[in-house]
């Protein structure tokens, strides 16, 4: 197999792990969606921590993407 | 007031040219045997992970003048600018501030509300430090959205795929350059364009070396707030030899918080530097594949997420240095001395 044909195949590889953040971020979101229906004057604090889950969720899917865009235009 | 309408009649005006522009460049319609527009083939730029040095020599030592450490000047200029008009428009007298100033100030006010609500009694002391990360980064993501930003520069000779050199006219050569690679023709020596300037983000020196400041920040938050007691977060002996096994767990979970201590830095870093440059290389490929309309679509999105990365970046900083002031686990009656 040819160095450049193994980095595409790599780099798509390694974007599976998006998947769990994917499913992570869609669970943290319906979860603070239906706490905000439940309790609307709590909006604020929920929508606070709701974005600090997504963006640790977030993080680990950026970690897969650094590392196929370094395959991809690093090595 | 009278010149609100205006203004608007005048930005439709300059929208529709626009679009008008595009179709003519990118697309070429053919009427009746006459041909209509240029027909551009837009082209795929080429994708550097490092910032790119502008200067063949060094300015000193090892130091190159690279094309995101301009990204960096122009974000801390936008900053200036923009403290200097607020602080200009608050001195004025006015009650209720207009216009940018306007803008900022509910930024601001948002900011602290959400300092307010997580930091306590320490509010003061930590909402500069959110507010100034969220602003810097505020301003050099969205400094990447400015038309140009990554496509005007210097045209080198480039190894491997790159595009012909066409002159255009006696205009200039940035242009030149742009004309060229849109042309897409790669016979003989090929070239690529160097950008003059690329956001700050976009490079992981620049984002590290926040993140090395913000994970600074919180350790002096935490020796402030409980003195050396802060140190048994990490080094926690003090149950070691009076709970038989939960004492070892304890000191365990200190050495792991020393070690989420150095992964917060890399999170911090690689979070900003991926979805900043996955953004920039998105807006690359979708401008090379669509022509005029999607693209436009995608600012919209790299707008959204330079947003809210600059907000995440700083709040995390900020839930973190809470945090840090509130002690941890049985630490209460040294917090009390203190």
């Amino acid at each position: 197999m040819e160095a450049e044909a193994a980095k595409l195949i790599g780099a798509g590889l390694a974007m599976i792990g998006a998947i769990g953040a994917g499913a992570g971020i869609g669970i943290v979101t319906s979860g603070a969606v239906q706490a905000m229906g439940r309790n609307p004057d709590a909006t604020g604090t929920i929508q606070t921590n709701m974005i600090l889950g997504i963006a640790f969720a977030e993080a680990v899917a950026i970690y897969c993407l650094v590392v196929a865009l370094l395959i991809l235009f690093v090595f | 007031m009278s010149e609100k309408p205006k203004n608007r009649v005048w930005a439709r005006w300059v929208v529709l040219a626009a679009i008008l522009l595009g179709l003519f460049l990118f697309f070429q319609f053919d009427l009746f045997g006459i041909k209509i527009g240029l027909g551009i083939t837009p082209i795929m730029p080429h994708v550097y992970l490092p910032g790119e040095k502008l200067t063949e020599t060094p300015l000193f030592g090892d130091f190159y003048i690279t094309n995101t450490f301009v990204g960096l000047m122009l974000a801390d200029l936008i900053v200036i600018l923009i403290a200097i008009g607020v602080s200009r428009s608050v001195k004025s007298g006015k009650m209720v501030l207009t216009g940018i100033s306007g803008a900022v100030e509910a930024l601001l006010e948002m900011l602290y509300g959400i300092t307010e609500g997580t930091a306590g009694k320490w509010t003061k002391q930590i909402f500069p430090w959110f507010a100034t990360i969220t602003l810097l980064v505020l301003a050099a993501n969205w400094s990447g959205l400015i038309p140009g930003n990554e496509t005007i520069g210097l045209i080198h000779e480039y190894e491997g795929h790159g595009y012909a050199l066409e002159h255009f006219g006696p205009l200039t050569t940035i242009w030149d350059s742009g004309h060229a690679a849109a042309e897409g023709e790669a016979h003989g020596a090929s070239y690529a364009v160097i950008p003059f300037m690329r956001p700050v983000s976009t490079d992981l020196n620049f984002t590290f070396a926040l993140a090395v400041m913000a994970v600074l920040g919180i350790q002096y938050f935490g020796f402030k707030s409980q003195g050396w007691g802060y140190l048994t977060k990490f080094w926690n002996t003090k149950t070691l030899f009076s709970k038989p096994i939960f004492g070892f767990i304890d000191f365990g979970v200190g050495l792991l918080e020393l070690i989420s201590e150095f992964s917060k830095i890399l999170s911090f870093a690689f979070r900003l530097f991926g979805n900043l440059f996955a953004g920039a290389v998105l807006i690359f490929v979708m401008g090379s594949l669509t022509k005029v309309f999607a693209p436009a679509m995608f600012y919209l999105l790299e707008f959204f997420v330079g947003l809210i990365q600059a907000i995440v970046f700083g709040m995390l900083t900020m839930v973190f240095m809470s945090q840090a002031t509130q002690g941890h686990g049985g630490e209460h009656h040294e917090e009390a001395h203190a």
